[in-house]
Formats: C-alpha cells, sequence, structure tokens
C-alpha cells in the first residue's frame, strides 16, 4: 500500500494524536518505576518568615517514610532560577511566600507521606510582609531580600523616543487610562510531574514534564552541587505548558529525593491543589497610560508606567517585563515616547513566563487607548488604526524596527472587508430587548524567539537508520502544540518520505542536542531551520554515496524518493537500506546548528533590558473582531462572534496552524472574561477548578481565523504562532464591552458582577471605577 | 482506610446500617466525594445506595410525580413524565453541573446536601415537594420548607432517610420556570437563581404567582406576602420590578468567592424581568 506523502502546506494527521486519544501516551505523570517512593513537601504556612528550627524526628519514625530531607541535606547552591539564581530548591533561611518548599519527604505510599508531611514541626518568625509592588518600592518596605542593592525593585527600564511626554501638549487629543490586569493561572490538564533516580553509572537520570530539558540540567547542576554530565534529564510529550513549565518545577525536589533514596526511584506529582499553590502565574500588571493625536488622527505622543508583580522569586520576570514595554506602543508609529517599567518582588505567589510573555499586558493597554483616543478623535477605531500603523521599514513608539515580514496593515483590512465588520451596525442596533451588543477590535504583534543578546541556537541532529528509515533527535519538548509531528512533516518534505518513514526521539539531554526552549514562538522557527540544514545535509550524503555505489550514476541525475534513489536517466535504483549499510554511524548522522536572526539596530533602552530580550526582530502580528452581547440583567457577557486574521507567515500545516489559533483566542477569552486567579495577602483564593473559572466549550463562540501569509525566514516562509492568539481577546473583548456600556471598566476580568456594578452605577461620573 | 458499602435492596441497606450505624450515606457522592478530598469531611464507613432499584424509580400517582430519592439528574432530563409535568425541575436539572455530575448526582443527594445553591431545590420549594422519610419502623411525609432548616442542614432524625419525593402536579395553564446566574454556562456554582410560577389568565392577570430564590440565604426562599402583591394583577414591567426590588430587600445574601452579596441582591432585583422576557418573547429571544 502505498502511504501519500503529505506536502508542506496540507494538513498531515498529527503522528502523536492516535496514541493521544488512546490513552497510551506516556507523559511524565504516568511513570511509575519499579521500587519507588513517593517525592512530596511541606510548604510554609507564612509569607514572609524566618525559619529558625525544622523538627523532623517525629516525621522519620513513621512507618514507611524512607527519608525527610531539609537545605541541609543540598550540596549545591541550592538556588535555581534563570538569569537570577534566587530561589531556593528547600527554603533555607526564610520562607518569602506561603506555598515555598521547606522539607522534602520520601516514602513508601502517599499515605504515609501525608502523615509524615502532618508530623513536621517548624518554628517561624513571622515577618512583615508586602503584597503590593507600589508598597513594595517605598524606602520603607519589609525587604525580600536583605542583601540586594535595588531592594525589592527586581529591575526597571526606561524608553524615551523623540520629545517624550513633553509633546503631549502639542496634540489635539489626549486621553488618559489606567489598567489593572489579573493574575492568570496555566492551568494545564497536566499538573508539575516527574520521576528521578541515580542509575548504575551513577548519573541522576530526570524524565520530567519540562520545556526546558538542557536548561534545567545546567540548573540542577549548580543547585544540588552535581557535574552536568552527572545529570541526564528527558521530556516526554507535556499534558499542557503554556510557559507554566519553562523552568524547574519539581525538578530540583526529584534530584535531590533520588540522591537519598537508598538507590531508589522517586516520583513526584502535585494535587491540582498544590500545583495553584505552588505554580508559576502570568504577571498581574498596572498600566497608566496617557495617548495623544493630531486633528488628523495622527499618533503624537505617548507615556505609559508599567508595574509587575513578580512575586516571591524573579524567575523570567525581568525578561516579561522587557516584553511588556516592547508590546506597549503596539504596533504604530508614535514619535514621541516615555514608557517606563518596574518588575517588584513582593510575599505573593511566583509570577513568570505565560504564552504571550508580557505581550497580553502592554497590548491589553494600548489597545485599549486606541479606543478611546479614536472615539475621542471621533475616528472609526479600524481606520485610526490603519493611518498609524507600521510597515517593513517603520520603527514603533517603543523604537524597534520594523525590519522584517510585516503584515498587520493586510490583517487589518482583512478584519475591514469581512461581513462582520462591514454589517455590525445593523447587528448592535438590532439587540434584543434586555441586552446591549457591542463591536471591538484590537491589534497587535508578538516578538519572536530570545532578542538581540542571548542568542536564539537550535541544533538538530538526523539519522538514517541501518534500515532505511530515518530518526529525528529533537532538542525542543513538545507540549501539546504539535512540534514533534511538525517535525515529521518538515524532514519528510525535505527527505521526500512518508512520515512513517521516521521515528522521532523526544529530548534527552544523553543524545539529543540542546537547543534552547519550547517556548517563544521559536520553537519549529529555530528548531525547524536547524532541522532543514540536517536533513538537507543527510540527503547530499546519501545521493553523493548512491553515485559512489551505482557506478556510471551522476549526482545531478539521482531522486530521493520513498525508501530508495532513483537514477532517471537509467531508472537504476538503490535501496535506502543499501546506502545506509555502506556507511558508518558516523557517516549516518547529520547534525546543523541554527542560529536566528536578532536586531543589531542602535540601543534604545537601558542594557538590562536589552540583554533580557528587548528588541526583537521576526514578529507574528494580527488583527482581532469581537462581537458581545451583555445581560442587563445579570452583566452576563456573551461573545456571540469572533475573528481573528493572522500573519504567522507561510502555514506548513493548516489543522495545526488553526488549532494554536484556536487554543490562543480561548485561553484569552479566559483572561479576560473569566479567570480571576484571586490572591489576597499572599493567600491563594483560587484553590482548585471549581473556584479558578476557566471557559467551557459552551461558553465560546465559533471562532473564524484568517490568514494572511508573508514570507519570512522560518522553514518555509513560517513565522511562530503559538503565542499571537492568545494578545488580543483582552483589548478587543473589553472594546466591545465598552461600546456596549458606553463606558469602560479598567480591572479585569470583566466578570458579569462587574458589569452589573458598571451598569447599575450613576453613569454621570464618566470613567468607571472598579 | 474506609470501608464502603454497595447494598442491592433496601432491607440489605438496613442490616448495613444498623451494624455500622455511624456510616455516611452517599447518593451519587458529587458533593461526599469533593468534601473527603477537601478533608472537610472524616468519614470511616460510606453506605452508597446507588444499587438500590427501589429508589431510582420516576412515578406517577394521585395527580403526583413520586421521585425515588437515588433518581439521578440525568434521569430526570430524560424522563418524559418529567418534562410534560415538570418542566420547571427539568430546567434546573439541565442547567446543574456537567454531563459527568448529572449522571452521578441524585435528586435525594442534592436536598440531604441542603446547600443554598442547589439548583434543583428553588423548584421544589416552588412546587411545594413533599418528603417521604423512612426509619426501619417509621415513615413521615413533610414539606420540603420544613425538612432544610440551614445551610447544610436537614431536620433527618437518627436512622432517618430520604425515600421518595413527591411533587404534586401543578393545575393546567401555569407556567413555571428557572433561571441562574453562575459564573459561566456550565459546570457552575449558582451565585443566584429564582424559579417562578406563573398562572395567567388570557388578558394577562396573574392568578397565581409564586417565587422561590436560591443562593441568597441560608436556605432556598419564598415570600408569600411578597407573592401575593400579584394577585389579580396585570404582568407589567413595574411590577415585576417591585417584586425583584422588595424580595431583595428580604434576601440575606453573604459574599463569597463567586460573588458578593450585593451582586446577589441586585440578581435578586432583576430576575423577574426575565418573566417579562419568557412571556412576551418567547422563541424570539434573539438568539442565533
Amino acid at each position: 500500500m502505498t502511504e501519500a506523502l503529505a506536502p508542506i502546506g496540507t494538513v498531515l494527521t498529527r503522528s502523536d494524536a492516535s496514541a493521544k486519544v488512546q490513552g497510551c501516551e506516556k507523559y511524565a505523570a504516568d511513570y511509575y518505576p519499579q521500587g519507588m517512593l513517593w517525592a512530596g513537601v511541606k510548604r510554609s504556612a507564612y509569607a514572609h518568615a524566618k525559619i529558625l528550627r525544622i523538627e523532623t524526628s517525629k516525621a522519620v519514625e513513621v512507618t514507611g517514610v524512607a527519608a525527610v530531607l531539609t537545605s541541609g541535606d543540598i550540596r549545591g547552591s541550592n538556588r535555581v532560577g534563570v538569569p537570577e539564581m534566587d530561589q531556593p530548591v528547600l527554603a533555607d533561611d526564610k520562607v518569602r511566600c506561603k506555598g515555598d518548599p521547606v522539607v522534602l519527604v520520601l516514602a513508601e505510599n502517599k499515605k504515609a507521606l501525608e502523615l509524615a508531611l502532618e508530623k513536621i514541626e517548624i518554628d517561624y518568625e513571622v515577618l512583615p510582609a508586602v503584597f503590593d509592588p507600589r508598597e513594595a518600592l517605598k524606602p520603607d518596605a519589609p525587604l525580600l531580600y536583605e542583601q540586594r542593592p535595588g531592594k525589592n525593585l527586581l529591575l526597571s527600564g526606561t524608553l524615551e523616543r523623540g520629545n517624550g511626554a513633553a509633546s503631549l501638549k502639542d496634540c489635539k487629543f489626549v486621553v488618559e487610562g489606567r489598567f489593572k490586569l489579573p493574575w492568570q493561572e496555566h492551568a494545564y490538564l497536566e499538573t508539575e510531574a516527574g520521576v528521578a533516580g541515580i542509575n548504575s553509572e551513577g548519573i541522576l537520570e530526570i524524565t520530567a514534564s519540562t520545556q526546558t530539558p538542557f536548561r534545567d540540567r545546567n540548573e540542577l547542576s549548580h543547585a544540588l552541587g552535581l557535574p552536568a554530565d552527572k545529570i541526564r534529564v528527558t521530556a516526554p510529550y507535556l499534558g499542557g505548558a503554556f510557559g507554566g513549565k519553562d523552568g524547574i518545577t519539581v525538578q530540583g525536589l526529584l534530584g535531590l529525593g533520588a540522591m537519598h533514596s537508598g538507590d531508589r526511584p522517586v516520583k513526584m506529582w502535585t494535587s491540582r491543589e498544590e500545583s495553584f499553590l505552588s505554580s508559576t502565574k502570568r504577571h498581574p500588571a498596572e498600566l497608566h497610560y496617557r495617548l495623544g493625536c493630531t486633528q488628523d488622527g495622527i499618533l503624537l505622543a505617548m507615556t505609559c508606567e508599567v508595574v509587575l508583580d513578580t512575586g516571591a522569586y524573579a524567575a523570567l520576570g525581568g525578561a516579561v517585563l522587557a516584553m511588556v514595554l516592547e508590546h506597549a506602543a503596539g504596533v504604530y508609529r508614535i514619535p514621541n515616547v516615555f514608557i517606563e517599567g518596574f518588575c517588584v518582588y513582593t510575599n505573593n505567589s511566583v509570577a513568570s513566563a505565560f504564552r504571550g510573555f508580557g505581550a497580553p499586558q502592554g497590548l491589553a493597554g494600548i489597545e485599549q487607548m486606541i479606543d478611546l483616543l479614536a472615539d475621542e478623535a471621533g475616528i472609526d477605531a479600524l481606520k485610526f488604526r490603519l493611518k498609524n500603523a507600521v510597515n517593513r521599514g517603520d520603527t514603533t513608539g517603543s523604537g524597534v524596527l520594523m525590519s522584517n515580514s510585516t503584515g498587520i496593515i493586510s490583517c487589518l483590512k482583512k478584519v475591514q472587508r469581512h461581513p462582520l465588520w462591514i454589517n455590525r451596525q445593523d447587528w448592535v442596533n438590532n439587540a434584543p430587548a434586555f441586552k446591549k451588543r457591542g463591536v471591538g477590535t484590537a491589534a497587535g504583534m508578538q516578538g519572536t524567539g530570545y532578542g538581540p543578546v542571548i542568542l536564539d541556537i537550535a541544533n538538530a541532529k538526523t539519522e538514517l537508520l541501518p534500515d532505511g528509515r530515518f530518526r529525528i533527535y529533537s532538542g525542543v519538548a513538545d507540549m501539546g502544540q504539535g512540534n514533534n509531528p511538525t517535525n515529521i512533516h518538515i524532514a519528510g518534505e525535505i527527505l521526500n518520505q512518508a512520515p512513517k518513514d521516521f521515528e522521532l526521539l523526544q529530548p534527552d539531554t544523553g543524545s539529543c542536542l540542546p537547543s534552547g526552549s519550547s517556548s517563544a514562538s521559536r520553537t519549529t522557527f529555530s528548531f525547524g531551520n536547524a532541522l532543514i540544514g540536517a536533513c538537507k545535509n543527510l540527503k547530499e550524503r546519501i545521493l553523493t554515496r548512491a553515485c559512489n555505489l551505482m557506478m556510471g550514476a551522476y549526482f545531478e541525475n539521482l531522486l530521493l524518493a520513498r525508501g530508495k534513489v532513483l537514477d532517471m536517466t537509467s531508472g537504476r535504483e538503490i535501496s535506502l537500506q543499501a546506502i545506509a549499510s555502506s556507511m558508518t554511524e558516523q557517516e549516518r548522522i547529520s547534525i546543523f546548528s541554527y542560529i536566528a536572526p536578532a536586531a543589531k539596530h542602535p540601543e534604545s533602552v537601558n542594557s538590562e533590558i536589552r540583554f533580557l530580550g528587548f528588541p526583537h526582530r521576526i514578529f507574528s502580528f494580527a488583527c482581532h473582531l469581537a462581537l458581545v452581547e451583555i445581560d442587563e440583567l445579570s452583566g452576563e457577557i456573551e461573545v456571540c462572534d469572533y475573528l481573528a486574521c493572522t500573519d504567522a507567515g507561510r502555514i506548513l500545516n493548516p489543522q495545526i496552524y488553526e488549532q494554536q489559533i484556536h487554543g490562543g483566542i480561548v485561553q484569552g477569552m479566559g483572561y479576560v472574561l473569566w479567570e480571576d486567579f484571586r490572591i489576597h495577602n499572599g493567600d491563594v483564593l483560587c484553590r482548585n477548578l471549581a473556584t479558578y473559572i476557566l471557559p467551557t466549550a459552551v461558553d465560546i463562540p465559533d471562532l473564524q481565523s484568517l490568514a494572511v501569509e508573508t514570507e519570512e525566514t522560518g522553514p518555509f516562509g513560517m513565522k511562530g504562532v503559538g503565542e499571537i492568539g492568545i494578545n488580543l481577546p483582552y483589548p478587543a473583548i473589553s472594546n466591545a464591552v465598552a461600546q456596549a456600556l458606553g463606558r469602560r471598566i479598567y480591572e479585569g476580568p470583566l466578570t458579569a458582577e462587574r458589569v452589573l456594578k458598571c451598569l447599575n452605577s450613576n453613569p454621570t461620573g464618566g470613567k468607571s471605577e472598579d | 482506610m474506609k470501608n464502603v458499602f454497595l447494598p442491592n435492596s433496601i432491607e440489605e441497606f438496613r442490616q448495613i446500617w444498623s451494624a455500622v450505624p455511624d456510616a455516611v450515606l452517599m447518593a451519587g457522592g458529587t458533593d461526599l466525594l469533593v468534601s473527603l478530598r477537601e478533608g472537610k469531611t472524616k468519614v470511616k464507613n460510606i453506605i452508597s445506595l446507588e444499587r438500590i432499584s427501589e429508589l431510582r424509580h420516576i412515578d406517577c400517582s394521585g395527580g403526583e410525580i413520586l421521585i425515588g430519592s437515588l433518581v439521578t439528574h440525568q434521569q430526570i432530563l430524560d424522563a418524559p413524565i418529567i418534562a410534560e409535568a415538570l418542566p420547571v425541575l427539568r430546567q434546573a436539572a439541565s442547567l446543574l453541573g456537567s454531563p459527568a455530575v448529572r449522571h452521578m448526582g441524585t435528586i435525594g443527594g442534592n436536598i440531604c446536601t441542603a446547600s443554598p445553591a442547589a439548583d434543583l431545590l428553588p423548584a421544589l420549594y416552588l412546587l411545594d415537594a413533599r418528603l417521604e422519610l423512612h426509619t426501619e419502623r417509621t415513615k413521615r411525609t413533610v414539606p420540603i420548607t420544613d425538612f432544610i432548616i440551614g445551610p447544610r442542614q436537614t431536620s433527618l432524625s437518627e436512622g432517618e432517610f430520604l425515600y421518595r419525593i413527591r411533587v404534586p402536579i401543578p393545575v393546567p395553564n401555569t407556567r413555571a420556570y428557572y433561571f441562574k446566574v453562575g459564573q459561566r454556562k456550565a459546570l457552575a456554582i449558582t451565585i443566584a437563581s429564582m424559579a417562578a410560577l406563573l398562572r395567567l389568565d388570557t388578558d394577562m392577570t396573574v392568578l397565581e404567582g409564586r417565587f422561590s430564590w436560591g443562593s441568597v440565604g441560608p436556605t432556598v426562599l419564598r415570600f408569600p406576602e411578597t407573592e401575593k402583591i400579584l394577585q389579580n394583577q396585570k404582568l407589567s414591567e413595574p411590577l415585576l420590578k417591585e417584586i425583584g426590588e422588595k424580595s431583595a430587600r428580604l434576601t440575606e445574601p453573604i459574599s463569597d468567592i463567586q460573588a458578593s452579596a450585593d451582586y446577589r441582591r441586585m440578581l435578586v432585583s432583576n430576575f423577574p424581568l426575565r418573566l417579562l422576557q419568557a412571556e412576551k418573547y418567547t422563541g424570539s429571544n434573539g438568539k442565533k
């Protein structure tokens, strides 16, 4: 039976689908090694406290307990984190937020584990704590790190262009807005999980649900005091991550456990409640904007102040701040700008990477400001955007040069020509009794990769197997978005083989090559380009060897076909198996390194912000349209129709592309409408999925996705599509709701309660307060 | 370790219960199992009643619908007799939880858990449901209003269990509705709810009007004095507004993670207007 090849640009059924649907794909949480112990931690009951004494004797006595470990059992630095290594594997001198791990217990079963955890006594000296980032910046605020020169300020950055704030006075129209954006929890299906053990060669082997297997190995080496070559990390398919597994979760605890388990493997898997308590979140943000334009609606000046709460540890907070600053002026030419941002430590839960990585916060601000200003100037919101949006060669308000493919104007025009937009006023006018309708748009972009300083490198490895099939050694984890199937799709296209002719080895620091994280919309862009290079080299090697083996054949007359090489002039052929058997192992393996392009234009920001990723060079773009209906009796918002027009370059697989757009939009709708992760005085109030409200299928309308396919330098012309979808539901829906209500709600999410209170409050005050 | 007993008949259940009188009865487990996971409830023995077929019937007799206490929400959704005689109960069941919860959870569990936010209770209050309570020796029938005495508190005495729910079939030409607001459209705990029953003359004069309110007090609430305002009046927006506002003043909602007390009162004020919508614009609600 012949198997159809699936050319790039057509739907290729995901190679991971069958095993996942049947439930036989093994995620990290599914590993139960022979003779394993359960690992679990005693977590801090206080948001900020000095540890005076830890009494573990009663826990040790519990039947079935194998080890009770504290920071004293750690040989290394006991610190993880990138780039700032400030987070202990187990708290030593003090705890800085509720949920900080203090004591690790290994036990035969969960019952003994639970009992032992209850019997651990910790004496604390409770310290004053700080939960508000602005309070934390005051000179008398309690300090999380007494020795830090910057005190509670993790990082700040300033961007000034043109005449900065001074130009606001030259504007005909100026609007002001203060926005408050909530925490967001990743809420992946698979909570933090993994297993670890020391193998017969003394190597610590960890299988974990992680986006960053290679970086984890380096951090663990530092924290646990083991040479990196004594650590091996493998990353099977993840049951979701969205940035929440961009770095160490349980890996440090697993490694420590395995080093003290008497040579038995250990397993840790957090419950949903523990995951909510201990995992990272999206940074809550406060944004204060002023935005002004000329009589004709040409943007002239902007000021923006951003305050991010990064919680008790830095994690990726600095890099998120850099992204907020970069996206805070959106996709517009604004000549005079002053942007200033602060990322601040508090005793709240840790905030770090989350799909969009700061872009959703920046765009939630600027895109609502654009609507406010367009309204003030009396210009249609979409026309206003079109007047000011960047073309290739322009510089954004944040000072980012659009040097590569820039499809935002095409996206805006696609929305403008769509029947949902053209017929919007009729639709609004036909609202039934007790309903109000509104239509909103938002536009924006998403930077790809790590920025100008930290090189975005991927190293691909492929092998022609002795049986004539191929193996891909993946350096990047697949957390569900489908980069493994896409890698097979890409390799199949270059080598002209069917998907079944490939096996794919998931990231394993023992046999694959470091290729950076699965994040930043760069996974397929960077690893895919490396893979193309590796496959092209291998193809050339195969054809060259075929010339050697088929005497009288010429390279240019040979065709690499499925399972064989064909000489088109003579009709002779030779099997790939025969070619493979003539090669040494070294010859059968091909390696290729790829470095993604980075922005080279002059510095316009402080060096720390630049180091952490500002500015990017390659961007995906989108314009979204939301049609909402508000119930005046309850305040409930229904999104009736939703359209996304996206420029993420060329499409490799329309199905995976659409899945990313849809998934991003749904998560973005959750962010603006329902997902209110509440933390009060350091206490996590949303303890489970009954109180943290994720959208269900019936809360989401049919989503329409249209593509603008510009040509970029990713594989076959693509750009990253994993994040752009989440960036715009917040402002698009907020703008639609503001139109329906005739006033704006400045604090998210837009719960039914906030909407009804806004409807019921006295409308004469102008701005709604919430 | 917990012991879970699964009796197949009432007889077997009585024997087990007399042997382990401290056992907790489980009628679906959609509340109990959550409570056990959270460590709020500590139990040693559980008797699950799900295999007792006698408790899983829906019957019609003497102008009443008789619903066994272990009838699941899904059974209520599926039973033609409920759709015909008690559509408001069916509507309430359709807004409860998710398919998984509706297949596990039961009407008896919903009643005995006695949560003010329970979705079936406003309809049962509205319809003047009565409960058959059995012990080994005694049987009594009490109005649901007397059975639920506070949040998660019932007047079940020792050795007594809920056998069956008796719901009088409303007289012809009455219509009843259930409206609920949760944090999302499905799988949502009720923030506030209203069940309402109207009997209207052809000229929209109200012959009878009843209202019950969920999740705005320690139990589901009814305000008979307020209901009287409707009597012999023409159904109108001002009248329904008055009912809503008067009722809102009588409710005693709490603030919790789902919503504030203020918001719950606002919902009570507005809920009756939904009737106008439903009565006037049935079927042309502007939905896509």
